[in-house]
Formats: C-alpha cells, sequence, structure tokens
C-alpha cells in the first residue's frame, strides 16, 4: 500500500490544474497537504478506505472547481470580454472574406487595379482567417496577453507560408516574385497585428474610462 | 467596516462555511484541524473536501468572517506550512445569527411535531 501513496499524491497534485491559476497559486499547496494529511489517516483503516476517499476528493475536485471558474469568470465580466472579443473575430473574418471576395472579383473580370494587390489580399484574407481563430482560441483559453498573442501568432502565420513559398515557390512556378510574395506577408503582418493593437488600446482605453 | 454589516445579510450560510466557523468558535485551527474537528464532531457524516475547505476559507477571509494569524500557536510543535486561521468578531456574530435561525427552525419542527422533545 504504502508505495501508491506517492502516486496518490502527485496525481492530486496534477489534478489541481482543474482550478483557476490564481486559486491553485494560493491554496494548491495547502490543499496537497490536506490531501495528504488525510490520505495518512484513511490508509491506516482499511483499502476501501482510499477507494471512498478518492471518490469523496474527486467529486469534490468536480464541485469546487466548477465553482471556482464560475466565480472567476463572473469577477473577470467574462461575457461583456466574450461579447467583445466575438465582435474583433466577426469584424476580422467580414475582412478576410472581402479581401477573398474583392480578389476573386478582380480575377475573374480582369480588374488590373485590383490584381496588382492581388498578392496582399491573399496573403491579408488567409493569415486572417488563421490568424483570428488562433488569437480567439487563445485569448479565451489562456491567461496570456491578447497582444502578444496577436503578435506571435500573426507573426507565425505570415512569416510560416512566406518561408514556404520562398523555398517552393521558384521549382513549381517560373514566373515567381520572390520579393512581391514576402511584401504581401509583410503588408499582412503589418495590417493585422495594427488592427489588433488598434482595439486592444480601444479596450484599455474603454475600460479606465467605465 | 464589520460594524456596519448586518450578520443577516449573510445567511443562510453553507453547511461547510457554518461547519468551519464551529470549528473554528473555541480555537484557532489550520486547516487539516478543522477538517478533522468537523468529522470527529458529526461522526463523519461531515467531510469537507481539500476544494471544498479552502473554498470556503477563501469567501470567508474575503468577507471578513474568519482571519488568518500571523502568528502560529505553538510553532516549534508544528509544521511552519500551515496557516491558521480565527474566527473573527464578526464571524462569530454572523455564526450566532445563524445558530438563532437553525434553532427557530427546530423549535417550528417541535410545534410539528416532527421532532420529540427530548430529541435534538
Amino acid at each position: 500500500m504504502k508505495t501508491n501513496i506517492p502516486l496518490s499524491f502527485r496525481i492530486y497534485e496534477l489534478l489541481l490544474v482543474a482550478y483557476p491559476c490564481e486559486f491553485r497559486d494560493e491554496y494548491g499547496p495547502l490543499m496537497a497537504q490536506l490531501f495528504r494529511d488525510r490520505y495518512r489517516d484513511e490508509a491506516t483503516k482499511h483499502k476501501l478506505a482510499i477507494l471512498l476517499y478518492w471518490c469523496v476528493v474527486v467529486n469534490d475536485l468536480v464541485v469546487t472547481a466548477f465553482k471556482e471558474h464560475a466565480e472567476k469568470r463572473k469577477g473577470d465580466g467574462f461575457m461583456n470580454n466574450l461579447r467583445r472579443d466575438l465582435i474583433g473575430l466577426s469584424a476580422s473574418a467580414a475582412i478576410a472574406v472581402a479581401a477573398f471576395a474583392l480578389l476573386s472579383y478582380g480575377r475573374s473580370n480582369e480588374v488590373s487595379a485590383i490584381l496588382v494587390f492581388g498578392r496582399i489580399l491573399d496573403a491579408v484574407a488567409t493569415a486572417g482567417i488563421i490568424g483570428n481563430i488562433v488569437v480567439f482560441l487563445l485569448a479565451r483559453i489562456t491567461k496570456w496577453d491578447p497582444l502578444r498573442i496577436a503578435l506571435w501568432t500573426f507573426l507565425i502565420v505570415n512569416l510560416v507560408p512566406a518561408i514556404v513559398l520562398a523555398l517552393v515557390g521558384p521549382k513549381i512556378d517560373p514566373q515567381f516574385r520572390l520579393t512581391a510574395t514576402l511584401t504581401s506577408y509583410v503588408v499582412s503582418f503589418l495590417f493585422w497585428f495594427s488592427l489588433h493593437y488598434a482595439w486592444h488600446s480601444a479596450g484599455r482605453n474603454a475600460l479606465a474610462k467605465s | 467596516m464589520a460594524k456596519d454589516r448586518n450578520p443577516d445579510d449573510f445567511l443562510p450560510l453553507t453547511p461547510a462555511m457554518f461547519h468551519i466557523l464551529l470549528a473554528l468558535a473555541d480555537q484557532d485551527r489550520h486547516g487539516y484541524e478543522i477538517m478533522r474537528e468537523v468529522d470527529e464532531r458529526t461522526a463523519g457524516k461531515v467531510r469537507l473536501g481539500p476544494g471544498t475547505l479552502y473554498g470556503s476559507i477563501k469567501r470567508m477571509l474575503g468577507d471578513e468572517l474568519i482571519e488568518e494569524l500571523d502568528e502560529r500557536p505553538d510553532p516549534e510543535m508544528d509544521d511552519e506550512r500551515r496557516r491558521y486561521y480565527r474566527l473573527s468578531g464578526f464571524g462569530r456574530r454572523v455564526a450566532v445569527a445563524e445558530a438563532e435561525r437553525l434553532a427557530a427552525l427546530v423549535k417550528v419542527a417541535r410545534t410539528k411535531k416532527l421532532l420529540s422533545v427530548h430529541r435534538v
């Protein structure tokens, strides 16, 4: 039985990730200590006592972790943030769709004024759709700074295709233009990051006023 | 601040909160002592899990029903990682108000013959 004790302790410590991180930082070590103390008491009874104790602990963990998250969301104004993020995501999707539509129109009607910016529209639409979904999800499920998330996400979603195209493009398309491709992804990065920076600043100003 | 507050505003307490206040009514205790006291007093019928205990403690500290002690009752005998808690003056008033509320309910149950006179 003794060999199982450290494993149970480690499992419980791992399960503590279910709680919001502020709560875990403040009370996690105390809860782990309490679990160990109680576990040792139960271990002196009978084998079934440990199993029953685990049932109590898991039930307690599920109920109270949910409660702590609900309380934290209430304090954070979760629904207001969610609404704001969804507005941002919808606006970004609209911009990306508009870029695609404009590009398609330019190609089908051979509008030279649009085709000049074809690569840029292509990069803005592609990086916009992928990048904004990633930013939205990361901002929802992590505690990272949203502006930093946007910076790194748009850096990656623009840099990766730019590098891939720079390497593969000349081999598959003899008329491939490296400078134009790289420029389009730089413009796409600057466009999306500037938009997120403006959105972030506007949100901070609104918060300061309230 | 506590003087301006009405204990009745905190009623009814959750069972966990009332048990914690009862455990701290006669002495300062750390989390594990509170858990054991509740367990022994209720003959194992109320078992506070770690999340329930520290979730309640967090809320009770926020409402100033209990306070965390800076000094340790017996530093030589104790693990310094433990935190001790004490019932605040306002917390005692809330505990009294909750006990009176429950006593009034028990009285009603007696008049309705749901409880015998001798049975508590």
